[in-house]
């Protein structure tokens, strides 16, 4: 009787050794040319996304389209809405990797340099079939964020401009004229102070014209003034320019200053966006897909950004799709990439194409911003995003917490503060 | 669906084998060990715990050795670890502008955290030492913080902090009013940042230390405090020559895992937001480090050195504790 558990034991650690060592458990990905192998084979192409519950299961109507018309595989969504860059690093160094996966702007470079994404530049040139994979009808600045040494690494699905949204009810209180395309810094500025109100007349402001806590970025502002904060080329910080700093400057004047924006405090209490939606702020800069303009009881507008003394450059939120380098079916995955970016482009505004600039496209995408898409549209030509350097989580830490922080903080001026922190970024360029 | 239970199948197929080795070989292991002439109930103690042992060897002994090898490289999780030698260790001490502030930071912390915590976590055992009514529904509420998630407890206090609706302002608002002072700005002014982490740590009065030491004040013989009384001491008399020698080993048990806790803090100043550098303690500075920068050799190398100031802080704590820790079994 002993005998047989005694080998059934030595049956079952052998199983789990032979487990361990072989490879994963796909099913083979068919050739070019060949037949596509029967539904019950279908390679499994994993997705990790940070989408939450409503965003899941808006995206998994996609994914059931492209799936209910693919023989050769199905794209399995894996969202992971806490902690997902943790999440996504983890898994790519323990080779657990899901084939594809969602990364925003800043995070393509450093992960490309390090060899953690698959280069898809020769599948995108051998691609016709797709529209999604044409890269010319991608508007340039944004597409660069998917892209490393000219080389591509992913596909991207969104370039959010940023708007200026404004609370009509409150503009009409002030008897304050609405905000309007051609506004400048100083009209913004004017607007600003005019609808910052003691209401309640209790010595205490309970009404904001605008407000900021380090969004919207203040590298738009400096754009806005003339001034870059990484150049182009990725070889210089310029950020101690008389136009940078007057970018920052402007930004810092108004942050937190009770007179123009709430104090840090009220917006820690209160919530940042929270404070516009309970009627309390009367302009917002937000992204062209928020929700800021369908509250109810606000009657909200949405112009562009107002134009600082070097134009009118708003900021655009950009994310990608990537495949992992550690992929099976790279091939597979890559079709699902294409597949799956062009129904994006259909849900997800703005769109980062051309041919999907237009108000027609982008309401059929969120029928909800129908009321304020010319002026998103409107929007699109003066958007862009930032320039990427490999070390640009590193970047962004000195930026905030050696520059930014100090500046919000009254510890010293753009002037003062700028010629310091420069070298400490230009250390981290490539 | 079928496609979700197809990628399944072979994570539960893998879970599955792990289990059944598992059981197989503690099958093996019980039976060899009885063949070889050990007792059957030595050998089903090892047969049960060996699970532990692979569990320990494998995500705590071997990440723990792995981490020290990798100190020495670099590494970014994505390539496989270069090594560096001493280079982290190096840039750790001469080069990097964040170390030295976020080990001040995390020594200040703990400096102010675990005596006055002590101090607080005393004061409560001793409360609930005395014979009030429903004593055990007490001991029962002052333990809850212990249960309660830190993540959870550390919104409750970026709450109470809150500089105009906060429980906290609000209270202090008396002084406010006298002094003509504005309410202060806890977790947004960089220079309150410390002294707010520092007040927030006080919430580790409640719960575990005070159980511990109320734990300690029962062990304590009323006989004691009897001779003492006929000797004629008074209250304060009692505490000083009584209560503090025959608690010392109790409080000296506190000391050292307060201090331990106190440097290792994370999970508060990973959910609160502050000024970026002002809530910068060495752990945050570890972790993000590692999981935003991939500087996973970096991390690790100021990780170890972590360790060994702790070490070298429990050391000092052990060695002076002939000074001051009564142990009526040596001294008799």
């Amino acid at each position: 009787m002993k005998r047989p558990i005694f080998l059934f034991s030595l049956l079952l650690i052998l199983g789990l050794v032979v487990s361990a060592c072989a490879a994963p458990v796909t099913a083979p990905a068919a050739a070019p040319g060949e037949q596509p192998a029967p539904a019950a084979q279908k390679v499994t192409i994993r997705l990790a996304t940070w989408a939450g519950v409503d965003e899941s299961a808006e995206l998994q109507v996609l994914l059931d389209a492209i799936n209910s018309e693919q023989d050769r595989f199905e794209i399995v969504h894996e969202p992971a809405p806490a902690d997902y860059y943790t999440k996504i690093q983890t898994a790519l160094a323990g080779g657990t990797s899901a084939d594809l996966f969602w990364l925003s702007q800043e995070w393509i470079a450093g992960m490309a340099a390090q060899g953690a994404l698959l280069d898809i530049t020769d599948f995108l040139a051998g691609d016709t079939v797709h529209p999604a994979a044409n890269l010319d009808d991608y508007f340039p600045d944004i597409l660069k964020t998917a892209q490393y040494q000219g080389r591509t690494y992913g596909l991207p699905w969104i370039a959010q401009p940023v708007v200026l949204y404004f609370n009509r009810g409150l503009f009409d209180a002030a008897g304050v004229d609405y905000p309007t395309a051609d506004w400048t810094w100083d009209d913004f500025v004017a607007a600003a102070a005019a609808l910052t109100k003691d209401l309640d007349g209790d010595g205490k402001n309970d009404q904001w014209g605008f407000t900021m806590n380090g969004w919207p970025p203040p590298q738009m502002f400096v754009w806005q003034a003339g001034g870059e904060v990484i150049t182009a080329d990725l070889s210089a910080c310029p950020i101690d320019t008389p136009e940078a700093i007057a970018g920052f400057q402007f930004y810092a004047d108004l942050i937190y200053d009770d007179v123009h924006t709430p104090p840090e405090a009220v917006i820690q209490e209160q919530g940042f966006g929270e404070m516009f939606k309970a009627g309390k702020i009367a302009m917002f800069m937000g992204g062209a897909a928020d929700d800021l303009d369908r509250v109810p009881g606000l009657d909200v507008g949405v112009v562009r950004v107002p134009a600082g003394p070097a134009g009118r450059p708003t900021f655009a939120w950009t994310a990608s799709t990537v495949i992992a380098a550690q992929t099976q079916n790279p091939e597979l995955a890559y079709e699902a990439l294409a597949l799956l970016t062009e129904k994006i482009h259909g849900w997800k505004i703005v769109a980062p194409r051309k041919s999907l600039a237009n108000v027609e496209a982008l309401v059929a995408a969120e029928p909800r911003k129908e009321k304020n898409a010319a002026a998103i549209v409107e929007a699109i030509p003066d958007m862009r995003a930032f320039n990427i350097i490999p070390r640009h989580q590193e970047w962004d830490t000195i930026f905030w917490g050696d520059f930014m922080d100090p500046l919000f903080h009254d510890q010293g001026t753009a002037a003062e503060l700028a010629p310091k922190i420069r070298p400490m970024l230009e250390e981290l360029l490539p | 669906m079928e496609a979700a239970i197809q990628s399944y199948w072979p994570t539960l197929v893998r879970w599955s084998l792990v289990g059944g080795a598992l059981g197989a070989m503690m099958y093996l292991l019980n039976t060899g060990l009885q063949r070889i002439g050990v007792k059957r109930d030595i050998a089903r103690g090892y047969a049960f715990v060996l699970p532990w042992i692979f569990g320990f060897l494998i995500f705590s002994l071997y990440p723990f050795f792995y981490s020290f090898y990798l100190s020495f490289t670099e590494y970014n999780i994505f390539q496989p670890p270069r090594w560096i030698g001493l280079d982290n260790y190096v840039r750790m001490f001469t080069s990097d502008r964040n170390f030295w502030p976020s080990l001040r930071l995390t020594m200040l912390y703990a400096f102010f955290n675990v005596p006055l915590g002590m101090i607080g976590a005393l004061g409560v055992a001793l409360l609930l030492n005395r014979n009030v009514r429903a004593i055990g529904f007490w001991r029962t509420l002052y333990y809850l913080p212990a249960v309660l998630p830190a993540a959870a407890v550390a919104l409750l206090w970026r709450w109470m902090f809150s500089p105009s609706s906060g429980l906290i302002n609000f209270f202090l608002q008396p002084f406010y009013a006298l002094f003509n002072m504005q309410p202060l700005a806890w977790f947004t002014d960089p220079n309150l940042v410390l002294p707010a982490y520092v007040i927030m740590g006080m919430w580790g009065v409640f719960g575990a230390n005070a159980v511990i030491l109320l734990a300690g004040l029962k062990n304590i013989p009323r006989a004691l405090y009897e001779a003492a009384q006929i000797d004629g001491a008074g209250t304060w008399a009692q505490f000083r020559f009584v209560t503090i020698p025959m608690l010392s080993p109790t409080l000296f048990y506190t000391l050292v895992t307060g201090i331990i806790g106190a440097l290792q803090i994370f999970t508060q100043a990973f959910f609160i937001t502050t000024p970026q550098r002002a809530g910068q303690f060495l752990n945050v500075l570890i972790y993000q480090e590692a999981f935003a920068f991939r500087h996973m050799g970096y991390a690790s190398a100021m990780a170890w050195f972590l360790l060994a100031v702790i070490l070298a802080l429990t050391l000092l704590v052990i060695r002076s504790s002939a000074l001051w820790v009564y142990y009526e079994s040596e001294k008799g």
